[in-house]
């Protein structure tokens, strides 16, 4: 193995003119991405108030369940905001379009048809452009100028599985595992890459490059929580209804007994 | 979040002269002079800002608002809080009138600004147009369920027309969503005194105790301590109401249903109620308190902090 570790000799034209421009490159093309996907990325839409109405709609009744085995109102106050919220649920007010008319109900919007969602998706699917495009050329770039290039040689030694991993594009079989191949190169950087822009560009940064690896719709839907699929509220306002009615049931008021607790308390007996 | 509650904290500002806004006038003035607050570290400065306008207005110095608004302004362009900041200077510097169209400019734009809406309702306080104020208020909290000041505020709007049972139900929500708090309990007790309530006053006043005694710890229990601030007022409401249950048979009339206490259990609270404000009257005064009801109640109303 001794003679192995000597037999080759890269060329410091090597290193002055493809390992480190394509570093650069790729540190610049990352930098750049960001910003460009910044430039990309028009500020959300502002909601109307129905919306706002129909989205917290529930909240409210979330809030009433959340304290309702010691509520601090007195038991006419909790049955009259809950059974109003249960009648409002039921007819469907706070529905941003009006009650539903009839007994036909509308089937679910289509996604692709609702401007507004669209909208959401676009923007998923820019903001994906922007990412594979320069990647693509950069690969491009590597595998028709350095294909085939040996750039660097690890200081540690690594077992054979790693091959493919570091030698991309070049089919010796014999060769040291340390050897590092331009296109393994790449992807060492483009994976590796991520560490050096969240300090330059800060946590939040869109040059990061591991979320390439998921498709535009994936990454569209982790980004907005539904911009795809329409919520039907109505459906969950009349599952909500019989949340309500099982929180009734466990209702109790906190003030129920406070004079016994008070006067345990201090010590005095009825 | 955080930008939300800064929205929040702009829609409840009432101006108010404290020793705080002199503070930090006098000390930002002459930094806002220099050209030199925004340049504290990133957001920390342009908060100083807001904060040293706000703190102007409070003092009432019109001029150097107006100055800080130019910088946030000139900064940030369409921002919906500057928006806010810009509305109540108008409040200061024009008629209510003006600052009214301007809310409704802004709420045609987005009728989302909460922080705009609450404003407005505000105004139309101000202008006396009480009965509008609350149509806007409970329209705003219809849609922003969340926002415990309003509701408070709508019930002080109630109470100052002595909508008491409206009041009670606007609070009962305040109550719900912050149920920790011995303020709103006590603000509810109060209120329900006043409708008149008074088995549901007691309870509440009763818990409002419950939530600001001191708890036993070090082998000392809540009986050797002495009530004070909240826990006092409580104390004091719960003599009320124990004073009202005994001497007027008709109190114990509740239109939330709520049982009245046995003829044992009041007797027993009445003892612990007046010994409680006796220590507090003796510890504050130190005299002799009354030792009889009313005179008690009158005695121990002058400790009471406000």
């Amino acid at each position: 193995m001794a003679s192995s570790a000597v037999s080759l000799y890269l060329d410091p034209q090597i290193r002055d003119w493809v390992l480190f421009p394509i570093t650069l490159v790729m540190i610049l093309v990352g930098i750049l991405r960001h910003y460009v996907v910044l430039l990309l990325q028009n500020p959300p839409k502002k909601q109307s108030k129905e919306t706002i109405r129909e989205q917290r709609a529930l909240v409210r009744s979330q809030i009433l369940r959340a304290t309702s085995a010691f509520s601090p109102i007195a038991p006419t106050y909790y049955k009259s905001i809950s059974q109003s919220l249960s009648q409002a649920y039921g007819d469907g007010s706070f529905l941003k379009d009006g009650p539903p008319k009839g007994e036909d109900k509308p089937a679910p919007p289509n996604p692709l048809t609702d401007p507004n969602a669209m909208d959401g998706m676009m923007a998923g699917m820019k903001t994906q452009m922007v990412m594979m495009v320069p990647q693509m050329v950069i690969m491009g770039w590597i595998n028709f100028f350095f294909q085939g290039f040996v750039l660097i040689k690890l200081p540690f030694p690594l077992t054979l599985g790693f091959k493919s991993m570091l030698q991309r594009g070049i089919e010796t079989h014999d060769m040291d595992v340390r050897w590092v191949s331009s296109l393994s190169w790449y992807f060492l950087n483009f994976f590796g890459l991520n560490g050096l822009y969240r300090v330059i560009l800060g946590n939040d940064n869109a040059a990061d490059g591991s979320r390439d690896m998921s498709t535009p719709f994936a990454a569209a839907a982790a980004a907005q929580p539904q911009p795809g699929q329409v919520q039907d509220y109505n459906k969950l306002y009349k599952a909500e209804q019989d949340n309500l009615e099982f929180s009734e049931g466990l209702y109790s008021w906190v003030a129920a007994d406070v004079e016994t607790r008070i006067l345990k308390k201090y010590g005095r007996t009825i | 979040m955080e930008f939300t509650a800064a929205l929040q904290k702009l829609g409840a500002y009432q101006p108010r002269s404290s020793p705080k806004s002199k503070e930090i006038l006098r000390a930002s003035l002459p930094l806002l002079q220099s050209g030199s607050i925004a340049r504290r570290k990133g957001e920390a400065g342009w908060d100083g800002v807001e904060t040293l306008m706000l703190a102007a207005l409070d003092e009432g110095d019109v001029k150097t608002a107006s100055d800080c608004l130019e910088v946030l302004h000139t900064k940030f362009q369409d921002s919906p809080r500057v928006d806010v900041l810009t509305g109540i200077l108008m409040e200061v510097k024009e008629s209510p009138k003006v600052a009214l169209q301007y809310y409704q400019a802004l709420l045609q734009e987005d009728s989302s600004n909460a922080a705009a809406w609450r404003r407005k309702a505000s105004v139309l306080r101000q202008l006396g147009e009480i009965g509008e104020a609350v149509q806007e208020l409970c329209a705003m909290l219809d849609t922003f369920y969340t926002e415990v000041e309003a509701w408070l505020e709508l019930a002080d709007m109630y109470s100052s027309c002595q909508q008491y049972d409206r009041a009670l139900q606007t609070l009962s929500h305040a109550l719900l969503l912050a149920p920790q708090n011995p303020l709103h309990v006590l603000h509810f007790a109060e209120t329900a005194y006043l409708v008149p309530d008074i088995p549901l006053a007691l309870k509440m006043f009763l818990q409002a105790v419950d939530m600001t005694d001191d708890d036993e710890q070090d082998g000392i229990t809540p009986a050797d301590t002495v009530p004070t601030g909240l826990a006092l007022r409580s104390w004091f409401g719960v003599k009320l109401c124990t004073l009202k249950l005994t001497t007027e048979p008709r109190a114990s009339s509740s239109a939330s249903q709520t049982a009245p206490p046995t003829a044992a259990v009041l007797q027993s609270l009445d003892e612990l109620v007046t010994e409680r404000l006796r220590t507090a009257y003796l510890e504050t005064t130190r005299e002799s308190p009354p030792t009889a009801g009313p005179a008690l109640v009158e005695a121990v109303a002058k400790i009471i902090p406000a």
